[in-house]
């Protein structure tokens, strides 16, 4: 510990942090642009300035490492006129008339550090010329003429990222925020995870799809976990008047600390499917419109009960629906199926491997974010499960060895420092080969460095996907463990959906094999049903579906029942790392609606059965992958 | 040693380069096999001989001095035959041409102390025997074989060498950091990037004596423990990066890079790395940031290069003339060089001469020397015996000083002090037709157009002045412009990033303490005393003088002057456009600008 005196404060101070940090931790303010919590500090806007004893000139807090015996003052005049000459020049440099400028009024932090100084104008003449705004991406508009070259969304690109497709072209003050070699933004190498459009201070770099709707003071802030995959980052559903506005990353969430990806940020807010909003019912071949209690009727009267069930759960639904799901059906009702979409594929082999050895064998994620090899079985990070890719693609330019192993098309190949092919069904030979590898040399030159790469690192991860999970057999995952132990590597599963690792701890995961089945209860939520489901379910006599969304699948159900969609309800998530983690309700559920959950309660009632709501004892009896815990 | 009886000189400045310089050469070599001359004549390139704007080539032939211009390939075997084989001079090829005399190195004029250019001009830069034949490698067969790295770097800090790169920070002081910072890998980096306009001492040095800075290097390396070395140089110095790598290619050839030097288990390697052409990588962090092969911005400080250099590692920074001294401080001793120089700056500084001064050039002297010295004694006084006004030391980041200033003593803190800077040895002379507002637009024209961009004081701020300066040289002045430069100057200074931005305001900083009452001049009474500022002066003819010959108005571009032939002529001022075209060719001094 070190200690130093910050405006006659005296503060300790853990050696290492910056003297910005340690006044923050002090309770002072020192105003800032191009620092950034999540960034290396830059040094650049040269706004955070304080005047340090002994040093010739000002110096900037926010690279300035605190040493002991400092004495700093942040706010003599000298100070704040170096705050006030910054703020000038770059109101002087472009375009900063805030009236028409989306992000005024409370959510720039220009404007902001303007109004913490006093500042009502500006005395420099302004000399700027207007750049042409770049509209041609989907989800973001990049306005260089409200740049103050900050370099945030640069940094975030690449440090944070690891996609690098944000940078600067020419120098000085002719510098120009560009994607890629300065193609339109629409068309750039550009993934869309909106991070930079959530770290720009200013209005450089705007959301479309909300700008102009709201300011932060006006908008109602909904944290919760993003159900878009098994990741389980945290985000913040911005909601105005029940509607939706915008996602952000949570900065401070301790796993996905404010990142968030296309599927997570922008695409929920694209949702254009045709809403159910009443419940229907086939009556004479054809679906009506009917009242709850009229299809609670058709349900008792078509459902049946016993082995002739076959219920079906989506596995982006709460914990809390999908045990319900399951003493409903498995418990009350006996019937002969009971699953989810996901049939277990990416679970079901691995869960057992951790029953045999009664102990969890899965690593937490936060692995990927410090490795120095990482090996990817049968997975595209770029894909799908991206902020879990953007901790391994960030890394690679420090050094980290990416072995990709894959026979498809993987996009995060195209960044591997070595690519093995693995053919689906071949699992045991490959495995078998690199532990070959890892033990001598095999004159496979490929392997021998694959094996290399993971021996010679300190930190190695092996990540496997979905499809290793679903063709990997016992020996296969013997082998891998092996492996994993002779190396001393992590291991990480990726599982699918936000919710399949929980509904793999209730065992829902049997195959669907519809056959002879006199109905289905299909829990979609607002999950889209794969055209496979539909045509094993064409065969069921009676379907139930609960969907927030018309389908093909509804629209050949018997009863469809409206359900609530992911941001109207609440509920538990457990991620692919065990994380136990809460999505939260941000819009109000329409009329005519209820939750999965309630429609589950209200059919129990129709049909006279007590279902047993708990899910926290179920959700952990069975040993799971990797140790649960709650976040 | 090979011997010939005959040397050919070919340039190959860029200019020649453009004109064929190399198709001569092969030429050249071509011929002399096929007469069978080959053994007796050596082709040698070299920078520039003759007049570049002449057409055609050019080459010189030693020992006879003969310089043959407006050659064409076609006349090769013919010269070849009467000059080498029949050995008389082609008379019919020495033609008339405006001799251009290497102004850059001439020979050293009185007050010249020599160190760091001793062998420049000498030696064959491409022939290491040249070097060794000149003790070269013996301070490192020394240092290697008698020396622990800390005696070495006592030595270097006894001598009281300090950066010539401009910051002027003890040598010997940043290679015992660098010694003591820990990490698995240490590098010695040689700062080659100069790019001051005007400047060109480095240049030479690597054109000229390149082993002084690997010799100087691998000493650097030892004391330092550095196994790894680049030597970063500027891309427009294309002779220089092909000296330097010949260079390092021969020393290696000779055992002193690589492995195991002089078997002394001492390993080190160097490599030459080229710039891009931008200025702010002569910074030092900025150019670690553009070896590793990133965006050549420069880096906050602390961690210092010493601790946390290129790649994260402890590096060490030196400039091209630091390295070059190191030998021989080693071989003559830190006390011989102690004894060279004025108060804490030791040793001496080469200057690049340019501007007014009648013997422009590089020129090296002993610290201590006065301006007055250096531009009356070495440079010879002001061009046609006028006026001196200004001298602005330092490059575009240094400041002007007045005549009150000449008698100051040349080193690192006197400069400082009277608001200059030593940097990188520039020297600007400027007589009394200089408008010094016009020269701080110019300089800082210079560093807004270099200006990284990364810090917001240096980017805009620059610009800012730019605007402000460009406008009172238009006569578009206002009273408050001298408040809000000076606002501008002292907190760009006080708050940039780099050295770039913090010397950025010193050319208008300097002349506004200097030079007020041309600012005044421009701002208040809209003229411009040196009648350099277009928009501030006029054309006039002189009644009386004129002759009505009718040169001007027959030359003038816009015929704003008219008059009949033998009358008087006049010219317009709204339309004339102040190209000054007449005032040029006038045979009776007839025009004055007003």
């Amino acid at each position: 510990m070190i200690n130093l005196t910050i405006d006659g404060k005296e503060i300790e101070a853990q050696e290492g942090t910056t003297v910005l940090e340690a006044a923050e931790a002090a309770g002072v303010f020192v105003p800032t642009l191009c620092h950034h919590p999540q960034l290396t500090p830059y040094g650049g806007c040269r706004l955070c300035m304080v005047e340090v004893e002994g040093a010739r000139t000002l110096q900037p807090s926010c690279t300035l490492p605190a040493t002991n015996g400092m004495v700093v003052k942040t706010n003599t005049q000298k100070v704040l006129d170096a705050r006030k000459f910054v703020l000038t020049l770059i109101f002087s440099e472009r375009n900063h008339f805030c009236m028409y400028c989306q992000v005024s009024g409370g959510d720039c932090e220009l404007q902001n550090r303007a109004y913490d100084e006093g500042m009502t104008h500006w005395d420099l003449q302004p000399n700027w010329q207007p750049f042409e705004v770049d509209a041609s991406h989907p989800f973001m508009v990049l306005d260089n003429n409200r740049c103050i070259l900050c370099r945030r969304c640069v940094r975030a690109c690449g440090e944070l990222v690891g996609n690098y497709t944000l940078g600067f072209e020419e120098r000085g003050a002719d510098s120009l925020l560009v994607a890629d070699y300065n193609v339109p933004f629409g068309e750039s190498s550009c993934i869309s995870c909106g991070t930079c459009v959530q770290i720009c201070p200013t209005g450089a770099i705007i959301d479309r799809q909300s700008a102009y709707q709201g300011k932060e003071t006006e908008v109602d802030h909904h944290i919760g976990v993003c159900v878009e995959c098994s990741v389980g980052c945290q985000r913040n559903v911005l909601t105005r008047d029940n509607r939706l506005i915008r996602i952000e990353g949570e900065w401070d969430a301790v796993l996905n600390h404010g990142l968030l990806c296309d599927k997570g940020r922008f695409l929920p807010l694209e949702d254009d499917r045709a809403r159910l909003l009443t419940p229907l019912v086939r009556k004479d071949g054809s679906l009506k419109a009917a009242t709850w209690d009229d299809a609670m009727k058709a349900i008792a009267e078509g459902l049946g009960n016993g082995e002739g069930i076959a219920a079906i759960a989506s596995t982006r639904l709460p914990i809390e629906d999908l045990a319900l799901f399951k003493s409903v059906f498995a418990d009350a009702l006996q019937a002969g199926l009971v699953t989810t979409l996901e049939e277990g594929k990416a679970t079901a082999s691995l869960a057992k491997m951790a029953e045999k050895l009664g102990k969890p064998f899965e690593s937490n994620l936060d692995v990927l974010k410090d490795t120095d090899a990482v090996l990817s079985l049968e997975l595209d990070l770029v894909d799908e499960h991206q902020v879990a890719g953007f901790f391994v693609k960030r890394q690679l330019t420090d050094g980290t060895k990416l072995i990709v192993a894959d026979s498809k098309g993987n996009k995060l190949a195209e960044n591997a420092s070595l690519k093995l092919d693995l053919k689906a069904g071949d699992e045991n030979a490959f495995l078998d080969k690199l532990h070959k590898a890892v033990q001598y040399e095999t004159g496979d030159e490929a392997f021998d460095k694959a094996a290399k790469f993971l021996k010679t690192a300190e930190k190695p991860v092996i990540v496997y996907g979905e499809d290793f999970a679903a063709h990997a057999d016992e020996k296969a995952l013997e082998t891998l463990l092996e492996i994993s132990e002779s190396l001393g590597a992590a291991l990480v599963g990726v599982k699918g959906n936000a919710n399949s690792m929980a509904a793999s701890q209730l065992g829902l995961e049997a195959p669907i094999k519809v056959n002879g089945h006199k109905s289905a209860f299909v829990m979609l939520g607002d999950e889209e049903p794969s055209q496979k489901l539909i045509k094993q379910l064409e065969e069921v006599p009676f379907v139930v579906a609960l969907a927030a969304y018309g389908s093909q699948l509804t629209g050949n159900a018997d009863v469809v029942l409206p359900v609530t969609m992911w941001a109207e309800q609440s509920g538990t998530y457990m991620n692919m790392d065990g994380r136990l983690q809460k999505a939260v309700q941000a819009l109000e559920v329409p009329d005519g609606v209820l939750t999965s959950r309630d429609t589950l309660l209200k059919i129990s009632e129709a049909l006279s059965i007590e279902p047993d709501a708990d899910w926290k004892t179920k959700v952990t009896s069975r040993t799971p992958t990797v140790e649960i815990k709650e976040a | 040693m090979a011997y010939f009886r005959s040397h050919v000189l070919v340039s190959v400045d860029p200019v020649c380069v453009e004109k064929g310089a190399y198709e001569l050469i092969e030429t050249l070599q071509d011929e002399l096999v096929k007469q069978g001359l080959v053994e007796e004549v050596q082709v040698l390139e070299t920078s520039r001989i003759g007049d570049p704007e002449t057409e055609g080539l050019d080459l010189m032939v030693y020992p006879e001095a003969v310089h043959y211009t407006k050659l064409t390939l076609d006349d090769v075997p013919f010269l070849v035959e009467e000059q080498f084989l029949k050995g008389r001079i082609a008379e019919q090829y020495i033609r008339e041409t405006k001799r251009v005399v290497d102004e850059e190195l001439s020979a050293p004029k009185t007050k010249e102390v020599r160190i760091v250019l001793k062998n420049i001009g000498e030696i064959d830069p491409l022939n290491i025997e040249d070097y060794i034949a000149r003790d070269g490698y013996m301070a490192l067969g020394k240092v290697l074989t008698e020396m622990t790295p800390e005696e070495t770097i006592q030595e270097v800090l006894d001598s009281g060498l300090r950066g010539r790169g401009g910051a002027g920070f003890p040598t010997g002081l940043k290679w015992r950091f660098i010694s003591n910072a820990e990490g698995e890998q240490k590098y010695m980096i040689c700062n080659a990037d100069e790019g001051d306009p005007g400047a060109f001492a480095n240049r030479r040095v690597l054109e000229g004596d390149p082993h002084s800075v690997i010799e100087g290097m691998i000493i650097g390396a030892y004391a330092a423990g550095a196994s790894q070395g680049y030597i970063y140089c500027r891309a427009e110095y294309p002779i220089a990066v092909r000296t330097m790598k010949t260079a390092i290619e021969q020393a290696r050839n000779f055992g002193l890079l690589g492995d195991d030097i002089l078997g002394s288990g001492f390993s080190f390697d160097l490599e030459v790395r080229m710039g891009a052409g931008a200025f702010v990588c002569g910074e030092e962090t900025a150019l670690m940031a553009s070896i590793e092969g990133q965006r050549g911005e420069p880096r906050p400080r602390p961690p210092f290069p010493a601790q946390k250099g290129l790649w994260q590692q402890p590096s060490n920074i030196n400039n091209v003339e630091t390295y070059s001294n190191i030998p021989q401080i080693i071989l003559k001793g830190a006390e011989w060089f102690a004894s060279l120089g004025y108060k804490k700056s030791t040793g001496t500084k080469t200057f690049s001469m340019a501007g007014d001064v009648k013997n422009t050039g590089l020129i090296e002297v002993p610290f201590g020397i006065t301006l007055r010295e250096i531009i009356y004694d070495v440079g010879g006084g002001i061009k046609e015996d006028k006026k001196f006004k200004a001298v602005q030391t330092g490059g575009p980041m240094g400041g002007c000083l007045p005549e009150s200033h000449l008698d100051l003593h040349m080193d690192y803190e006197a400069l400082a002090e009277a608001g200059s800077i030593l940097g990188s040895g520039g020297l600007v002379v400027m007589d009394e037709d200089t408008c010094m507002v016009d020269i701080a637009r110019f300089f800082m024209d210079f560093t807004q157009d270099e200006s990284c961009g990364k810090c917001t004081p240096c980017r805009i701020g620059t610009r800012r002045i730019l605007e402000i300066l460009t406008r009172i040289c238009e006569g578009k002045g206002k009273p408050d412009d001298i408040d809000t430069l000076r606002y501008l100057c002292e907190q760009i200074n006080e708050n940039s990033l780099c050295g770039l931005g913090k010397g950025a305001p010193n050319p208008v900083k300097s002349t506004l303490e200097h030079f007020l009452d041309e600012y005044e001049a421009h701002i208040y009474e809209k003229r411009c005393p040196a009648k350099v500022c277009k928009s501030l002066i006029r054309f006039e003819i002189i009644d009386g003088l004129c002759t009505g010959c009718t040169l001007c108005a027959r030359n003038c571009p816009v015929d704003a002057i008219s008059g009949e032939r033998r009358q008087t002529h006049v010219i317009d001022p709204d339309i004339c456009i102040k190209c000054g075209i007449c005032e040029q060719l006038c045979p009776y001094d007839a025009i004055e600008i007003k």
